[in-house]
């Protein structure tokens, strides 16, 4: 393939009636990364991938999916897992998945013989010959995921993948996606469960009220809040207070607060020059949820 | 792999689930012997057909070549033999006309003229008269002969019938007569009418399969929505070949127990570019017809979003169908005319009227502009049918009309 962007777009607006869904994101997803689109419900975040992959045009904005300006020249290397599930009840579970690929291009005998593969790999071997019907809504789930892998693509786009699926299929998903990006696929895909994108994406954006509030990687998320401290002085005294930092709030046996700007080591020789000692001291970092919060609470602020 | 090649793949993945899909259910079985009840049908173009033959009677003659005296003698005898029959059981009008200087050629030559249908012809002295007559034609030539004797004891003056030596010869044609097209024709129509009507509906609901399970997000996403849609229509054209192979095979089997002389009662069926290429064209414009009508149901059944509006778009759908059907019938039975030019350029009427052309008239260069006519629409119809899904049910298109958009907000 040899892009640097496996997608690149930028300006992309969308609207529906006079609201702006999506209002000027710009989105790069590097070749080979595991990608992240998270953001609250109706931030825009399927709108946007639709207009990714042309489903829906752009009313304004340019998008290059793997190197090509039009997506449909890209659908043969792009796999696709939307929203809202959907297969041919009547199916089989294996002729399901090798409709999906000979839509991408995959002729059919090799697509049935990869849908067996896959649904041994994945558990599933035992209903390749099963009704799309007769499958509960998680299999049924994993057979259209499979039916977005079965041609190998490049590019794999999934819509809020986890929604839906029991723990047990959400690791096996985990798997997958983690299996998909070895063999040297791109992953884009969008939540609102952090949990995933945290153990997951090499990058992500956060999109809220149809625009790009941040993009990086999980880390630079994290590093928009503070570090949190957790410190437990020797003895409780309410006079302690006027050491502390003016944000300190007590929590059970101690206090919390943010890290100081200018580093703990201060304040530390303050509370034991006072007599307060140091029973326990911890400094956390938060994670991509509290992240997450503060960075779409400041949007809704 | 060119674009072209994917789009065509990519448009027969999604004709052949379609094929297979419809036809490996058991409500297909249904369908399939569903004419049993369509019976009824039968009746709409027997009346159709009567009205056509109504007009194909009026062009029906026969014709007596005499010298002037004994064609007013004949022309009585017509009037006053013509009364012993009921109204319409009559035979064709009588016309004379006096020898020219080949009777016999005369006589012939009348069988080829276009603007008259010449049931018999009779030439030579009434004494030993020649007679000439087409297919179905027996019945004037017994009655000439019956007014050559009239005329000739006419002429005797109250005497006894003379014997006379009539001599009846059946001819061929060298091509058909006018009545025959004009049958041929509304045969046609009512072919293509009969079989679009009751396949080409099933579109309509096609879209709804995919709308109710959520595939069309993932085909939209795979697939160009032309292809989609004009896979959806190859793949329920499928449907229909296969239905009309089946009942075409039980009809063919049928026709051949019939008695030899059944095929006579059915008129001088000759279409003007003759049988082999009317066929030809017949599987044209019924493929056309199916195509164009169904790529209109189908982009409208698309915008359906419930089964009840489904079945509730078979009422215009069924009106819309006879609406064309009555065009062109009215076309076929006035070649030429604005109405027949009207139902042959208007896209819907085009295959109908145009298979009607082809039993009236010899040329086939306007049949190769026709079915590319045709084709346009068709295309016409996909692309339009597949941007209103595109932007009605997809919400791809913005509420914005395209001339406000770039307008600064």
């Amino acid at each position: 393939m040899g892009e640097e962007w496996a997608v690149k777009a930028g300006g992309l607006v969308k609207r529906f009636g006079d609201r702006r869904v999506v209002d000027g994101v710009d989105i790069a997803v590097p070749t080979g990364a595991i990608y992240g689109v998270l953001g609250p419900n109706g931030a825009g975040k399927t709108t946007t991938l639709r207009m990714l992959l042309g489903i829906i045009e752009p009313d304004e904005g340019h998008r290059t999916l793997l190197g090509f300006d039009s997506p449909r020249d890209a659908s043969d290397h792009v796999g696709y897992l939307p929203e809202e599930r959907g297969l041919y009840p009547a199916m089989k579970a294996r002729e399901a998945i090798a409709f999906m690929g000979a839509l991408r291009g995959l002729d059919w005998k090799t697509g049935r013989a990869r849908a067996v593969t896959l649904m041994e790999g994945a558990g599933l071997g035992h209903a390749v010959d099963e009704k799309i019907r007769k499958l509960s809504k998680g299999m049924a789930q994993l057979v259209q995921l499979l039916g977005s892998v079965v041609h190998q693509p490049d590019l794999l786009v999934l819509d809020e993948p986890f929604s839906g699926l029991d723990p047990v299929n959400q690791e096996r998903l985990e798997k997958l996606i983690l299996v998909e990006r070895d063999r040297g696929a791109t992953i884009l895909f969008s939540t609102h469960i952090m949990s995933h994108a945290e153990r997951l994406c090499d990058r992500l954006a956060i999109i809220a009220g149809g625009k790009r509030r941040f993009e990086g990687t999980v880390d630079d998320a994290r590093g928009v809040l503070p570090q949190r401290v957790h410190y437990t002085p020797h003895r409780p005294d309410p006079a302690i207070r006027g050491v502390l930092p003016p944000d300190a709030l007590p929590d059970r046996d101690g206090w919390r607060f943010e890290l100081p700007g200018g580093g703990i080591e201060t304040l530390l020789v303050r509370l034991i020059d006072a007599g307060y000692g140091i029973s326990g001291l911890s400094i956390e970092r938060p994670g991509l949820h509290e992240a997450f919060v503060r960075i779409v609470g400041q949007q809704e602020a | 792999m060119t674009r072209f090649r994917r789009t065509l793949r990519q448009t027969f993945t999604i004709a052949r689930r379609d094929f297979t899909a419809t036809v490996f259910t058991p409500i297909f079985l249904l369908f399939l012997f569903a004419p049993l009840i369509m019976g009824a049908f039968g009746a709409v173009g027997g009346l159709g057909a009567a009205s056509v033959t109504d007009g194909a009677q009026d062009k029906a003659q026969i014709i007596a070549i005499l010298p002037a005296a004994e064609s007013r003698m004949m022309a009585e005898a017509d009037t006053q033999l013509r009364g012993i029959f009921r109204p319409g059981e009559g035979p064709p009008d009588l016309t004379t006309q006096p020898a020219a200087a080949d009777p016999a050629a005369q006589a012939r030559n009348a069988f080829d003229r276009n603007d008259i249908d010449a049931a018999a012809v009779l030439y030579g002295p009434l004494a030993a008269p020649q007679i000439l007559y087409g297919p179905r034609g027996d019945r004037a030539a017994g009655y000439l002969a019956t007014l050559a004797q009239t005329t000739l004891a006419a002429q005797q003056a109250g005497g006894t019938l003379p014997p006379i030596d009539v001599t009846k010869t059946r001819i061929t044609r060298s091509r058909g007569s006018v009545g025959g097209q004009h049958q041929s024709a509304f045969f046609a129509v009512f072919g293509i009418f009969f079989l679009t009507l009751f396949l080409s509906g099933q579109v309509v609901g096609t879209m709804a399969e995919e709308r109710n399970n959520k595939v069309i997000e993932v085909l939209a996403a795979a697939v160009p929505l032309e292809s989609v849609f004009f896979g959806k229509l190859i793949g329920m054209f499928g449907v229909a070949v296969l239905f009309v192979a089946f009942w075409g095979t039980v009809v063919g089997q049928v026709t051949t127990l019939l008695p030899a002389g059944a095929a006579a009662a059915i008129g001088d069926l000759r279409p003007a570019v003759g049988g082999p290429m009317f066929a030809l064209l017949f599987a044209g414009y019924f493929t056309m017809a199916y195509l164009l009508l169904g790529s209109v149901f189908l982009g409208v059944g698309a915008q359906a979003s419930t089964m009840r509006e489904i079945q509730m778009l078979s009422l215009p759908i069924t009106i819309l169908q006879v609406a064309m059907f009555g065009l062109s019938s009215a076309a076929v039975s006035r070649p030429g005319s604005w109405i027949a030019t009207l139902a042959e350029l208007f896209p819907l009427s085009s295959p109908f009227a145009m298979a009607g052309h082809a039993a009236n008239s010899p040329e086939l260069w306007p049949h190769v502009a026709a079915l590319a006519w045709q084709a346009l629409w068709v295309t016409i119809f996909i692309v339009v049918g597949a941007r209103l899904f595109r932007r009605g049910v997809l919400q791809s298109g913005s509420a914005r009309p395209f001339w406000r958009r770039a307008k600064p907000h």
